[in-house]
């Protein structure tokens, strides 16, 4: 069933000249009748890792978490995009439906927006953090969410602390964020996802193929997806990037996926197929003790 | 076919909400358009800074005694005599021009006939900048000091410790955020400014490209700001240029590699020229932006032409 919906998606994108808005969100991106929903609360943050930075986020608990044991736990940047109802990724949705089918463990998920240093006065423009915070190579923004965000949902809800049980996903600058706090701290993280990740050179972040192949492999399992036509401009090329993470990871003998499609700069391609990607990153969950 | 617009318009949303603009150095340089000096002989040039109408004024740090002027159709002048070891210089919304005079330890400022009033004295003023509403913000250099005079004229120590060698000082457009760079180390650093003129929230927002024979250390520089956001620094590398959400964009060339690049500024036509001290020369070059007026009243940033 799976290998079919790959294959008339393929075949669909090939047929109307592989444009990136031919692909769309499936059927497992929409409510399905019978399928309990999750509970979605929004929440302000002020972080002092970041600081003077304020940010919302958003907290997903499934209807099948009762508190008697830690839930795994997915963490994704620029929050808002994915927790959409109706945009691209519709990652409530996508839970429900793969929670309620057992193709995931019980997660919960951690939507944060990146950080603004709201103006001071009227008529002015807050500096905005997203690429301090996400483009950097640096363990901050890993910080932030083990001392700030995991705390304070924790306060909540129990979550795990098995960094096998622990996802991060982004997409673009939050693609590369998402691998560097697993690559800072694959004692806490090991599931990455990055769609159209910058793995270029906006705050360096262009080195880690060469970082990956000459160190001590770390026990990451990386999904990685981009498309023929995303960006080529000052900071680097995303597709040719993109090819040297899978190959770093490929030659360093990680465990990693990587799928190219014919996309642009966009969550369209990483958002139709979301839900196969979900079910490869957490497809050793039955083994795992959260 | 019927899901896929609706789905396009809101993707679109989402694209503008989380993706920032690329802003590249062909925003900025003109094909053809090179740096050619607009004023030559002196000993060590410094403290570019612009008038309304586009004239340039600058100081010789070392060798000179004057501030000098180049106004529009290019002729150089004593603009106030008798002003030597000046390092920094800001026309304010008042019409009087500010300026760290380094030699002696003084900001002072002159009014339009070129009379001079000390604001204060036994300080150790590297650069300057001067708010819409008054304040003047400058870098203590060797104190790892940035201080500020009020319109009253009461100083202040408004940070202390945070970055190691502060020099160039500028402003976002919209006057919130004031930049600082290091001279001894590879960051600019960002504060917000508060109601209260005192400043808040430092940030290493900005990382500027280093020599690899020295990687920790930029030489950040004269600094200025353009009708975008964009920020501009003059490091050892060259004159580095930084979107408002602190990326770096490029490098511009230094005109002469020999001597050391210590300032920037927009001046001339429209404000549009990038200048730079260079040494004993300015040089000047035609860009397709236009720099932003901190005497003038403070402002969004300009939204980029459609390509």
């Amino acid at each position: 069933m799976k290998l079919r919906v790959l294959l008339i998606s393929f075949l669909l994108v090939g047929a109307l000249g592989a444009e990136d808005k031919d692909y769309a969100p499936g059927p497992d991106a929409m409510p399905k009748e019978g399928v309990p929903k999750g509970k979605v609360s929004q929440h302000k943050w002020l972080s002092d890792i970041f600081p003077g930075t304020e940010r919302d986020y958003w907290v997903y608990v499934p209807s099948q978490y009762d508190g008697s044991k830690p839930a795994c736990v997915m963490v994704f940047q620029d929050g808002a995009g994915f927790v959409k109802e109706k945009g691209s990724f519709r990652a409530p949705t996508v839970l429900d439906n793969l929670i309620h089918a057992g193709d995931i463990p019980v997660t919960i998920g951690i939507f944060i927006n990146p950080g603004v240093v709201p103006p001071a006065d009227e008529g002015q423009q807050p500096r905005k953090n997203r690429s301090f915070e996400y483009d950097t190579l640096s363990d901050q923004y890993a910080r932030f969410l083990l001392e700030e965000i995991l705390p304070e949902v924790g306060k909540s809800y129990k979550l795990t602390d098995n960094p096998v049980c622990r996802a991060i996903c982004g997409n673009s600058s939050g693609g590369i964020c998402a691998f560097t706090v697993a690559w800072e701290r694959p004692d806490q993280f090991r599931k990455v996802v990055s769609h159209i990740g910058s793995f270029t050179n906006i705050r360096g972040g262009h080195v880690y193929p060469a970082l990956i192949r000459k160190s001590d492999p770390k026990p990451l399992k990386v999904f990685l997806q981009d498309g023929e036509n995303d960006l080529d401009n000052l900071h680097g090329n995303w597709p040719l990037a993109n090819q040297q993470m899978a190959l770093a990871l490929k030659y360093s003998g990680y465990d990693y996926k990587f799928v190219m499609g014919t996309g642009k700069h966009s969550g369209r391609h990483g958002g139709s197929i979301f839900p196969d990607t979900l079910r490869w990153i957490w497809s050793d969950w039955q083994k795992l003790n959260p | 076919m019927k899901t896929i617009v609706p789905c396009l318009l809101l993707h679109l949303t989402l694209l503008s909400h989380a993706f920032s603009q690329d802003m590249p150095l062909s925003q900025v340089l003109i094909d053809g358009e090179g740096w050619e000096p607009v004023a030559e002989g002196f000993n060590f040039t410094d403290g570019l800074c612009t008038d309304q109408d586009g004239n340039l004024y600058f100081s010789d740090v070392k060798g000179g005694t004057a501030v000098y002027k180049v106004d529009l159709s290019g002729k150089v002048s004593e603009f106030i005599k008798d002003a030597p070891g000046i390092s920094g210089l800001q026309w304010g919304s008042d019409g009087r021009l500010y300026a760290c005079v380094a030699r002696e330890k003084r900001v002072v400022v002159f009014d339009k006939n070129g009379k001079e009033t000390e604001l204060v004295n036994e300080v150790r003023p590297n650069d300057l900048v001067v708010t819409h509403r008054g304040d003047l913000y400058f870098t203590m250099t060797p104190t790892k000091e940035i201080r500020r005079i009020d319109s009253k004229g009461k100083m202040s120590v408004v940070s202390s410790g945070v970055v190691g060698k502060p020099n160039g000082i500028t402003l976002s457009r919209d006057q919130g955020t004031l930049a600082v760079s290091d001279h001894g180390g590879k960051y600019v650093w960002a504060f917000r400014i508060e109601k209260d003129g005192s400043l808040a929230h430092p940030g290493n927002y900005m990382e500027m490209r280093t020599p690899v024979k020295d990687p920790e250390v930029a030489k950040g520089d004269g600094m200025a700001t353009d009708i975008h956001g964009r920020y501009y620094v003059t490091t050892a590398e060259g004159l580095q240029m930084f979107d408002p959400t602190g990326r770096m964009g490029g490098v511009i060339a230094t005109p002469d590699s020999e001597s050391g690049l210590v300032s920037v500024g927009f001046a001339g036509p429209d404000h549009s020229y990038l200048h730079v001290a260079n040494g004993g020369t300015v040089y000047r070059r035609k860009t397709k932006t236009r720099g932003a007026l901190f005497f003038a009243k403070p402002e969004k940033n300009e939204a980029m032409p459609k390509p």
